[in-house]
């Protein structure tokens, strides 16, 4: 059965001077979980200023790497080492030069889209005043009494700011827009004109300035406006070439500055777990496998030659649950983990639910889903799809399989139940038989998962919940014998009285249980003991019912199967062929679908929550690359 | 769905502080008050208050109590889809522009970014930003084109416009507040036709309180030309409409604009006499309202934006008590500060 490591808890005191080499050494380790330092008598947190300074440069430098494209692949030397405070400090200062250079050909570039626009706009006015036939040179005159702006402002704000302006006895006039921008022309008396620079300053309005040239005769003005855009395209070509400037100048530092980085990464994320120090010393906490302490010991001396301290404890018991996991998964069981996580990660100690998990869920999904056609399709399209959903596919290519299986068992293919004979049994022709199975299933499902958390509570040391609580061992006893009685009952076993027998006990075991467990008056006491353990009877017994879905829907299968031949018996051939393949399709995307979920749901309502507490802490090792980056 | 948020605002309305509470809060042993905080679904601040008394952090008590307002409003939308819960989801936007202007200003002041991200408030799973990003912006022009391509990008646009032609970081604030309240009212229109008078009561008393604090505040204080004034102003539907504003923001005095109001409005700032005073009353006006409405039948969503009103206004007293407490004021300058009158009395 699958469980977590055991771990160790470390502390290694070192040089502060060396504190990023060290970070370096347990990051190359590739198995060191970094927790909160709780050595109070150091009481500095030394490596701050270094994750400030990292987290700095790294944003800096993903910002000039998308300008300046990627360096090519990583390869970080065996022997380098990590750069110190002083030189992060300085490759931060470098990266910020860097950046703010790019910036500012970012700026311009900007700067010249936006007179181009502006170009086109004032072209476009100059077209329209030249129809109207207006004397541009007068209009725009300085000395009139009319005060005249040609500009643009954001669309959003034209109604606020001609209700605005018109309290000035100011007049807006658009005659253009370019995206969010509208283009317009203001015109007020001058002697107010003053008074609104401040309201148009807030408004986002952007004055058009009209040369003189463009003022005194149509031609002049074309001339003008060409000139202008030469000079845009030459400032373009320019802004153009110091970018590629700035990639042939840096483009080799920067790849050593990615360099730096990665090796200095370690410390960084270190430090966010909470590393302390005092004076030249610091120190750094967190977990190991036990199995791997000799080697850890073997490169700290490799690389320290003894300039260190290291304490190594086992776990106490009041630290469990901070305790991460560090489960390592065969291969094949792998696509199915993130399936267990996305419930939750076992706490350390704990029963790890993956591997009964997939056996579970993949036969839940056959049982429910039996069929050679269908289960092949889910096969070939997964194994086609492997690429792009990568890990996953096999989990699609597995369910395929048993869906396959149990078509073989059921005697189906694509829904025809005449073609093969069933190995089994054919759940439309023996139902009861289907449900009893079904049934049968579950009671032992929930009888594993009882014992699991009776396992899972007396591994926490909580020894009364292991064996008398109504998920331990006294509540599988008083299911078990409720179980056999039942089944006394319906005439499947004898075995009434000693099942009767287990069942009491079980029962007065949970009832004893949860009296003592009760902090209340005497009346609340017998109220909480009373509905605690019915409530434990009576979900149970629903949990069980829960798995006739499992029949129910291994029957809907056939069913579906049943309405689609009936509704394709009644058309023509290329009608009837036409509503098998859409038939299928549906039932293979939608029924499919379903019963994947309702397996999905059976584990984790029916299961999980029964034994798994789903609140541990996955092992996050400290490492040379963020679990995204390629390095 | 409705009968959910109905309860859960009934639940809710439970929590907050009657005047006598808060007066007993401002007494109280360090103990009692911790515990009287918890019973109050008040742990976030309970626990605050304890490590207040070691360390004081006041930034971090702000952070607590935003917190926990984000908290009930999560809990308040979970049953609302559609307009109702873009609506609530913007209110509390509020706080992340809040976060914005902090941003902008660290920028402007060459704050590292590790200081900065550390005096923004968490705003949980109501957080549309990438905070990590942002603080790592190299200045103001940077942060602000981050900005225009992130969720806020209507808002910021304007903003950013504003500040270029003048690069005064007045300019960007008073933009952003703008932009804001525009945005809400644009999402509260849909609900005041579907939901009635009371909803529209309470956007009517949030958005009439901000213009005329604002207006007096822009006219009198800073000394703005009226047209500045009244484009600075969120374009309005209640009881203080554009045309309303415009005459008001072309008074000369204080004493002219209030003298100018309609009379329901005079009969509430009667004896005023400066803009704290105004807001103060009408922040009391709002609150009675809020107050009316979340005791009404009307529907869950009107009630649970009354409730999140006057939750907010709670807490900022109870603030205001731990405030005092830890700093050692005398009691009745604590009670003073509090300035509370008819709206607790529930």
């Amino acid at each position: 059965m699958l469980r977590a490591e055991p771990l160790l808890r470390i502390q290694l005191l070192m040089l502060a001077s060396e504190a990023q080499d060290a970070a370096l050494a347990l990051a190359r380790f590739g198995v060191f979980n970094p927790a909160p330092c709780t050595l109070d008598a150091l009481g500095d947190s030394p490596a701050t200023a270094y994750r400030e300074a990292w987290l700095e440069a790294e944003a800096r430098l993903s910002k000039v790497r998308e300008q300046c494209g990627d360096s090519g692949p990583l390869q970080l030397p065996d022997d380098a080492e990590a750069p110190a405070l002083a030189d992060l400090e300085e490759l931060n200062a470098w990266l910020k030069s860097v950046w703010s250079a790019c910036l500012e050909c970012h700026e311009n570039e900007a700067r010249i889209a936006d007179a181009r626009t502006h170009l086109d706009a004032l072209e476009d006015t100059l077209a329209k005043l030249e129809r109207l036939n207006v004397d541009l040179a007068h209009l725009l005159r300085a000395d009139s009494l009319l005060a005249v702006s040609i500009g643009s402002l954001p669309a959003s704000g034209l109604g606020r700011l001609t209700e605005a302006l018109a309290m000035t006895r100011h007049l807006v006039s658009r005659f253009d827009q370019a995206g969010e921008q509208v283009f317009a022309v203001i015109a007020g008396p001058r002697v107010r004109h003053e008074e609104v620079r401040g309201l148009l300053a807030q408004a986002g309005w952007r004055e058009l300035p009209v040369p003189d040239a463009l003022r005194i005769h149509p031609q002049a003005a074309r001339a003008w406006l060409d000139a202008e855009r030469s000079r845009l395209e030459a400032q373009s070509g320019a802004a153009c070439q110091v970018m590629d400037g700035l990639r042939d100048r840096f483009g080799p530092r920067l790849h050593e500055a990615r360099l730096r980085l990665a090796l200095a990464r370690p410390l960084a994320e270190a430090a966010s777990a909470g590393m302390r120090g005092q004076g030249g010393l610091a120190a750094l906490s967190g977990w190991v496998p036990k199995r791997q302490l000799a080697s850890l010991r073997a490169a700290l001396d490799g690389r320290f030659h003894g300039r260190y301290w290291l304490d190594v404890r086992e776990p106490s018991p009041r630290e469990v649950a901070e305790v991460p996991s560090l489960v390592r998964y065969p291969a094949w069981l792998r696509p199915f983990v993130p399936l267990v996580k996305s419930y939750g990660i076992p706490r350390y100690g704990e029963f790890d639910p993956a591997l009964p998990f997939a056996l579970t869920w993949l036969l839940l999904f056959g049982a429910m889903f039996g069929d050679v056609g269908h289960g092949a399709v889910i096969l070939l399209l997964s194994a086609a799809l492997l690429r792009r959903l990568g890990r996953m596919a096999w989990v699609g290519i597995a369910a395929g399989a048993v869906s396959m299986g149990f078509g073989v068992l059921y005697g189906s293919v694509f829904g025809y139940e005449d073609l093969i004979e069933p190995l089994w049994l054919s759940p439309l022709h023996d139902p009861i038989r289907v449900l009893t199975l079904a049934v049968t299933f579950g009671v032992g499902f929930i009888a594993l998962t009882l014992l699991a958390n009776a396992y899972n509570k007396g591994v926490a040391g909580r020894a009364g919940e292991a064996l008398f609580d109504s998920g331990g061992l006294a509540g599988l006893a008083f299911y078990l014998g409720a179980v056999g009685v039942l089944a006394s009952l319906a005439g499947a076993m004898d075995v009434a009285r000693p099942a009767a027998m287990l069942a009491g006990a079980g029962l007065a075991g949970v009832a004893a249980f949860k009296w003592f467990e009760a902090r209340a008056g005497l009346g609340e006491r017998i109220l909480v003991t009373l509905i605690e353990t019915l409530e434990t009877a009576i979900s149970l017994f629903s949990n069980t019912l829960s798995f006739m879905r499992v029949a129910a829907f291994s029957l809907n299968h056939v069913a579906l199967a049943l309405a689609v031949f009936t509704l394709a018996n009644g058309l023509d051939a290329a009608g009837h062929g036409l509503t098998i393949v859409l038939g299928n399709i549906v039932i293979i995307v939608l029924e499919g679908g379903i019963v994947a979920i309702q397996a999905l749901r059976l584990m984790y309502y029916e299961g999980f929550s029964r034994f798994f507490s789903a609140d541990g802490r996955e092992f996050a090792p400290l490492r040379l690359a963020s679990p995204q980056a390629k390095v | 769905m409705s009968a959910y948020l109905d309860t859960r605002v009934s639940l809710y309305a439970e929590r907050l502080w009657r005047d006598e509470a808060l007066d007993a809060l401002v007494g109280m042993e360090d103990e009692a008050a911790t515990d009287t905080l918890s019973r109050r679904g008040l742990p976030q601040l309970a626990s605050g208050y304890d490590s207040l008394a070691a360390r004081p952090d006041f930034r971090s008590l702000e952070q607590r109590i935003i917190a926990q307002i984000l908290d009930e409003t999560r809990v308040l939308i979970r049953p609302l889809s559609g307009d109702a819960r873009a609506f609530l989801t913007f209110w509390t936007a509020r706080f992340e522009m809040s976060n914005v202007k902090t941003l902008l200003r660290s920028k402007m002041t060459g704050e590292r970014p590790a200081a900065v991200l550390a005096r923004l408030t968490p705003m949980g799973a109501f957080g549309r930003l990438d905070n990590q990003d942002l603080a790592h912006a190299e200045d103001v022009g940077e942060l602000l084109r981050r900005l225009e391509a992130g969720p806020y990008a209507g808002i910021v646009r304007h903003a950013r416009r504003a500040f270029e032609q003048t690069h005064d970081p007045f300019n960007l604030d008073a933009a952003l507040d703008h932009g804001y309240y525009e945005g809400l009212i644009q999402r509260a229109r849909p609900l005041e036709e579907k939901v009635g008078t009371p909803f529209r009561s309470l956007m009517a008393n949030l958005i009439d309180r901000i213009n005329l604090v604002w207006l007096l505040r822009y006219r009198f204080n800073y000394g703005l030309p009226p047209a500045q004034v009244y484009y600075l102003l969120v374009g309005s539907r209640y009881g203080l409409a554009s045309s309303r504003l415009q005459e008001l923001a072309a008074l000369d005095s204080l004493e002219a604009v209030l003298a100018a109001l309609p009379a329901p409005w005079k009969a509430v700032l009667s004896g005023t006499s400066d803009i704290p005073g105004v807001f103060a009353r009408m922040e009391q006006a709002a609150a009675d309202q809020a107050l009316r409405v979340l005791r009404s039948r009307a529907s869950g969503i009107a009630r649970a934006f009354a409730y999140l009103i006057l939750r907010e206004r709670d807490l900022r007293a109870v603030r205001a008590v731990l405030r005092g407490r830890h700093l050692g004021l005398p009691a009745t300058d604590i009670r003073h500060a509090l300035q509370r009158g008819a709206a607790e009395a529930m």
